[in-house]
């Protein structure tokens, strides 16, 4: 496993022999497993994880398979939680969470993405699931909460979740209570009844009270299990035990000061020494114990506290790993605070030694905290910034340093650099310059540490020295990502170079992120040259980093500029390669994404159902596989899917779909949603709203033109050139702006967009009445179009550009393309059947000549028709004759119609 | 102008934290050096600055976890010695 986790934390506790039966509880219990959610909500000492434990050995283990899950503090790090309740369910039942634990290492993957493929590997489990949270009071970390608020809510329903806390957790209880899905169980319920009390202190602790002495112990504790366990060790070899349940009775102490007093009180020194200063310990082992005591024999002493039921509880079947009884614990350490309070601090500090020697740094770094030792505490945080990063406990790093005086980080650039880090994850630019300022400042100080002399400026401290040398590149790395946050193009570029030129050779995430960076920089400024370059260095050297989610949101940058350079197969190429990439590692975070850019490329293609096919592919796929752009990005392309099929309403849906989850992910906005959707109601008759869409965005056909505008001024275009198709006089307006975006494209090396502004000047000229330069110009664009097969940007023009593509078939020197999008189109010149049943095929040309041949009409007709000379006319029908074996019109005619040639066509 | 310098700090809030049963005067220390004073009524109050609303819960939290019953919470006048209050009814 990757991310160290405790076993004694999955442990379900061993189950004590000598317990009270309560088989109404257990029975009460037996409802979890018809029910979402259980809660055990009771205050400390009540009994809860007893309860449990009981019901588990007993009804619940040979009808659901178990998870058990003891939580504490540290819980509070998202990534941590889900790594534990993910892992406890796999022990449960094997199959379950792998997706969700590689996900866990790869950045950014939202927690609800996580649980959702938690939620459908628990569907398929074969029979019911307990999954038990131990000790949720711990838990005040927001985003924690809102998982298994989302667990709860979204449980198969053979799924039952057991929560035992001692407050109520923050989930929607009032509705589960109303819709009766909520087993509650609470304090009333768990305390002892005057039964209940008598059979555990006679009957299994064998004090042979008389009647009255154990009702009046219970209305002392108010059936408060933790009260009478402490009681009954307080009674155990007395002779007086009447006269002391008085006194008890009758005093008003808090029920545990009085009795944990004399329980304490009649323990030899060294096992009240013992307890005491072991109490700082939140799990005990034998080599622990002797560390933090001095003393030898810790194993034996805590084998012997469990013999003696002195509130120590067994973490694992081997005996090796023990707790205290959480509210005796507490007990203990008020107690050790009061008595011997200089020397809590060196306890700690030997605890915290004890762990970072035996690999638990977060216990380490707790026990530093909480022995006030901040020096020891920022050591050994600084060693575990790697480890943290990695697993992504950014939270965990963040609370630490949190945790820390600021003048001690202050002095340690890597604990300064990691702050800034921690901070930018969050997208929070609030200190964090002035955290790379410190860092820088003390860099240059990093080499003499250790050599501080009185007024000279504080001393450098680095205890990671294996994480120097990435220091400069970072810092330039995080301010170059500060200016992408701010919107500071120049600074961007600034920074990243500069982090480039720092970084170790061998530094890939490092130089794979800057180059990043500046990839996306030179995008923005529509340099696609250079942005091609740069992310296409970035997704290698991420490659190697092993950052492959990077890799592929890399990938959809290259394709874009790709696009926009006019070489779709190049596109196609890199999104099939990374395809292969995340094949090898699936699931993998934008596996999504890569079939709805294959699906974008083959609408253009106008391969509608391979588009679909990958779009449901993506779909499929689930969100654990997509990049946070992709669902606006699928709903854009199914949207433009739709318009195809002739539904533009579903179309203009799916449009305002994604634009609400419109994001950006700092990508420029080359395609604006709304600018889409202005086409999409263009294309519809519906000028009104697609000018009041131009209008609200001020465009004219004056604006000085950039990259970053050109899809809204292309648009702009195609609104003007309807406006003159209605007979408004703008044609001075639209060829003025297609000229100068023409010359925009060509200069900035955009190949597509120079084959659409062809394609529409084209309809412009045409609508003009310029005939032969229409015909000009599409001839261009169609010759540009072939190479790359570009289909949907004449097809998407709808009818006046089907009309001026059969003028050009017309023409002699008609590029072969025009034929295939004439048959895309389904209403233009005769289809080439594949199977005409001829050792060589009519041509698209000749099959048209045929058809002529079968109408009335005659040579010098033929030729006027398809505009070409009488010879050209004479060259085509020889061509015939030879191909179908005749030699005059009639017979050519009837062999065609034996073939079929002509039969499916108009 | 009159705002406040930028590390300035109010006088924190005195609270009165009411439970039921007498504490033994060893909690201080646990509940941050709050005085612990038992009144006649077999309740324990435990009083003195707060300063600020985290730290409030959180020693509520330490009361919830040795199982303490909570009878009330007060924000008291600095100047007002708590401890020296008649216990009332």
């Amino acid at each position: 496993m990757a991310r160290a986790l405790l076993e004694t934390k999955l442990h379900v506790p061993r189950q004590r022999r000598d317990l009270v039966r309560r088989p109404d509880l257990g029975h009460r219990l037996d409802g979890a497993l018809s029910s979402p959610l259980t809660l055990v909500s009771a205050p400390a000492g009540f009994g809860k994880t007893t309860l449990l434990t009981q019901w588990l050995a007993g009804t619940a283990s040979p009808r659901a398979a178990i998870a058990w899950l003891s939580l504490d503090a540290r819980d509070n790090d998202p990534a941590l939680f889900l790594a534990y309740l993910v892992t406890a369910m796999q022990k449960a039942a094997p199959g379950v969470g792998a997706t969700a634990l590689s996900l866990l290492e790869s950045p950014g993957t939202s927690t609800e993405a996580i649980l959702v493929t938690v939620i459908n590997d628990l569907a398929a489990v074969d029979g019911d699931v307990v999954v038990v949270l131990d000790d949720y009071h711990v838990i005040d970390a927001r985003d924690v909460q809102e998982s298994l608020a989302f667990l709860v809510e979204n449980l198969p329903s053979h799924v039952h979740l057991v929560v035992s806390s001692r407050s109520d957790p923050a989930l929607p209880l009032a509705r589960l209570r109303a819709r009766g899905e909520l087993v509650e169980i609470r304090a009333a319920d768990l305390r002892f009844t005057a039964e209940e009390a008598a059979a555990y202190l006679n009957d299994v602790m064998n004090l042979a009270l008389t009647p009255q002495d154990v009702a009046s112990l219970e209305r002392r504790t108010e059936g408060w299990i933790a009260a009478l366990q402490l009681a009954a060790l307080s009674l155990r070899g007395r002779d007086d035990s009447t006269a002391f349940i008085a006194g008890f009775a009758g005093d008003d102490r808090y029920v545990v000061d009085y009795l944990a007093e004399e329980v304490l009180q009649r323990q030899p020194d060294d096992v009240r020494d013992f307890l005491l200063h072991t109490s700082i310990l939140s799990r005990m082992t034998g080599p622990l114990c002797d560390a933090v005591t001095g003393q030898d024999g810790g194993s034996a002493m805590l084998a012997a506290l469990e013999r003696a039921n002195l509130f120590v509880v067994p973490l694992d079947d081997r005996r090796q790993w023990y707790r205290y009884h959480h509210l005796f614990a507490d007990v203990l350490r008020a107690r050790v605070l009061d008595e011997q309070p200089a020397r809590v601090a060196e306890l700690h500090r030997l605890a915290s030694d004890w762990h970072a020697r035996n690999g638990d740094r977060a216990e380490a770094v707790r026990h530093a905290l909480a022995g006030g030792d901040f020096n020891r505490a920022a050591d050994v945080v600084e060693l575990a910034v790697p480890e943290l990063r990695r697993t992504r406990q950014e939270a965990t790093l963040r609370r630490w340093l949190e945790a820390l005086p600021n003048e001690l980080i202050q002095v340690r650039p890597v604990l300064s650099v990691a702050y800034a880090g921690a901070l930018l994850i969050y997208g929070e630019l609030d200190g964090a310059e002035e955290r790379l300022r410190d860092a820088e400042a003390h860099l240059e100080g990093a080499g003499r540490q250790g050599r501080a002399s009185a007024g000279s400026p504080p001393v450098t401290v680095v205890v990671d020295r294996a994480a120097l040398p990435a220091l400069p590149s970072s810092i330039a790395l995080y301010r170059a990502a500060q200016a992408r946050i701010r919107g500071d193009v120049a600074s961007t570029m600034a920074h990243a170079r500069r982090a480039i030129d720092l970084a170790p050779d061998d530094d890939h995430l490092a130089r794979g992120a800057a180059a990043g960076l500046l990839g996306l920089a030179y995008w923005t400024l529509g340099d696609l040259e250079a942005a091609h370059r740069w992310y296409t260095e970035a997704s290698v050297r991420l490659e190697q980093a092993g950052h492959l989610s990077d890799v592929l949101g890399c990938t959809i940058a290259v394709a874009d500029i790709c696009t926009a350079q006019g070489r779709l197969h190049e596109a196609m190429r890199t999104y099939q390669r990374s395809l292969t990439l995340a094949a090898a590692h699936s699931p993998l975070r934008g596996e999504a994404d890569m079939h709805v850019g294959m699906a974008q490329i083959l609408r253009e293609h106008n391969d509608i159902d391979a588009a679909r096919a990958h779009l449901n592919t993506s779909r499929d796929l689930g969100e654990h596989a997509a990049l946070p752009q992709n669902r606006y990005r699928w709903r854009l392309v199914m949207g433009r899917l739709r318009q195809i099929d002739g539904d533009p309403g579903g179309a203009l849906q799916l449009l305002d779909e994604a634009e609400q989850l419109y994001i950006s992910d700092y990508f420029p906005d080359v395609r604006p949603i709304p600018a889409v959707r202005a086409r999409v109601l263009l294309a519809q008759g519906r000028l009104d709203e697609a000018v009041r869409w131009a209008h609200d965005r001020e465009l004219s056909a004056d604006d000085e033109l950039s990259y970053l505008r050109e899809f809204e001024h292309l648009t702009l275009a195609r609104i003007l050139l309807a406006r003159g198709v209605l007979g408004e006089d703008c044609w001075n307006e639209t060829t003025g702006l297609l000229r100068r975006l023409l010359d925009a494209a060509e200069r900035g090396g955009r190949a597509g967009s120079v084959t659409e502004i062809l394609a529409l000047q084209a309809l412009t000229e045409q609508a003009r009445g310029d005939g032969q330069a229409a015909i000009a110009l599409l001839r261009r664009a169609v010759t540009l179009a072939e190479p790359e097969g570009y289909v949907r940007i004449f097809l998407d023009e709808g009818m006046p550009m089907t009309s001026l593509l059969q003028l050009l078939a017309k023409q002699d020197d008609a590029p072969g393309h025009v034929r295939r999008l004439l048959s895309a189109t389904g209403s233009g010149g005769p289809r080439v059947s594949a199977s005409q049943g001829l050792v060589d095929p009519l041509s698209a040309r000749e099959l048209e000549v045929l058809r002529m041949l079968g109408s009335d009409m005659d040579g010098p007709e033929i030729a006027r028709q398809l505009v070409v000379s009488l010879n050209t006319v004479r060259t085509h029908t020889k061509n015939i004759y030879a191909k179908l074996g005749v030699n005059n019109r009639r017979a050519a005619v009837r062999r065609s119609n034996d073939l079929g040639l002509l039969s499916r066509d108009q | 102008m009159s705002t406040p310098p930028a590390n300035y700090r109010p006088e924190p809030p005195i609270y009165e934290i009411r439970v039921k049963g007498h504490l033994d005067q060893r909690w201080t220390a646990w509940f941050d050096g709050l005085t612990v004073t038992t009144q006649s009524d077999g309740t324990t109050a435990l009083a003195g600055p707060i300063v600020d609303q985290a730290a409030l819960h959180g020693l509520l939290q330490r009361l919830r976890d040795i199982g303490l019953p909570l009878i009330s919470v007060t924000q008291t006048d600095p100047g007002d010695d708590p401890g020296e209050r008649p216990a009332s009814h």
